[in-house]
């Protein structure tokens, strides 16, 4: 993906402490609901029992990445 | 075997106000196509609350003054501190043009948490799901519009692609981001309101029932009555400054959402 985005004078970020805390919450509790979500329907579908687990822990790790993505390098 | 029908010798207790407390009988019942569209106690706050906001801005600014005073100058002072300390402060000049929406927000959803600690109303109306989930789409639905209004479709893209990783990332990103951006922000927004307010109403509640039962109970107990008394009213102001913070808060994340809208992510 290009980073092409509208052009203009940039902005300084509106970055403040508490915003960027429920930003990081919002992004884990998405996680594990996105990929649990998945896992679940798959195993509904599969009649499997543990991949809901397995979804929790990926969407925890794909949250964490991008957590540290986008605020790991300040 | 409620504690009301026992005579007072054989009262079992003490027993804590629950869920009931947040369930009001209707006062007018009406349904229209199945739809339940009755009037209880607390749609009834909520006609008193959009009259008296509407009231405020109305006398407010009816005959505004270059040096204003009373009424004038309170609102002034609310619409300054939205304009100043959320609008600027987290949208820039851009974000000029949803004042109307965030003061109006920040004012309803303040005067809705306000009743919870004014009496004899003693309920805030953002304790019932239906007020803080409806503004909380408002919300959504707001900075999908800008979204869609400023970067074209490419705000999905925006969105849920973010910049700056490998494609084959994007399978694990790309779920996680749909779900944040568009899921879990208005039910956060929602929840943490209400939450917010369900607690503080059950504390109020229990701390109040709790003075009356020890007051009355005409032992020993009644000293630590006083006690309870004297903690009930901090509450009182803990919850004012509760009311405010809440309102507040769910202004400025309305306001962050609406700025992430406004521009793709470096």
């Amino acid at each position: 993906m290009s980073d092409s985005g509208p052009s203009g004078p940039p902005r300084e970020p509106s970055g403040r402490g508490s915003e960027m805390v429920w930003s990081i919450l919002g992004t884990l509790v998405a996680g594990v609901l996105a990929w649990g979500g998945i896992g679940w329907l798959l195993d509904r579908w599969l009649g499997t029992r543990y991949l809901v687990a397995v979804g929790i822990l990926v969407g925890m790790a794909g949250a964490f990445y991008l957590i540290i993505k986008r605020y790991g390098s300040g | 075997m409620t504690a009301a029908t026992l005579p007072l010798a054989q009262r079992e207790g003490f027993h804590a106000p629950g869920v009931e407390i947040f369930q009001w009988p209707d006062i007018v019942h009406i349904e229209v196509a199945g739809i339940d569209l009755s009037i209880n106690r607390v749609v009834l706050q909520m006609f008193v609350v959009v009259l008296l906001v509407w009231g405020l801005f109305y006398l407010g600014f009816r005959r505004p003054k270059l040096v204003p005073s009373g009424l004038q100058n309170v609102m002034e002072s609310i619409v300054d501190f939205i304009r100043n300390q959320i609008v600027l402060e987290v949208i820039g000049r851009d974000g000029l043009r949803f004042m109307p929406y965030l003061t109006t927000l920040f004012v309803f959803v303040f005067f809705g948490n306000l009743g919870g600690v004014i009496p004899p109303v003693f309920f805030p109306l953002n304790g019932r799901m239906a007020l803080p989930a409806v503004m909380a789409i408002c919300s959504l639905l707001l900075f999908i519009s800008v979204g869609i209004s400023t970067q074209g479709p490419a705000y999905f893209k925006n969105a849920l692609f973010p910049p700056g990783i490998p494609w084959p990332v994007y399978i694990l990103l790309t779920p996680i981001e749909f779900v944040s951006t568009f899921i879990v922000r208005p039910v956060t927004l929602a929840i943490r309101l209400l939450a917010n307010m369900i607690a503080g109403h059950l504390i109020l509640t229990v701390f109040f029932v709790a003075t009356g039962y020890l007051l009355t109970s005409l032992n020993i107990s009644s000293l630590f009555g006083i006690g309870a008394l004297v903690f009930s009213v901090a509450l009182i102001a803990f919850e004012l400054f509760v009311a405010g913070l809440q309102a507040y808060v769910f202004t400025i994340l309305s306001a962050v959402y609406i700025a992430g809208a406004l521009e793709p992510e470096h």
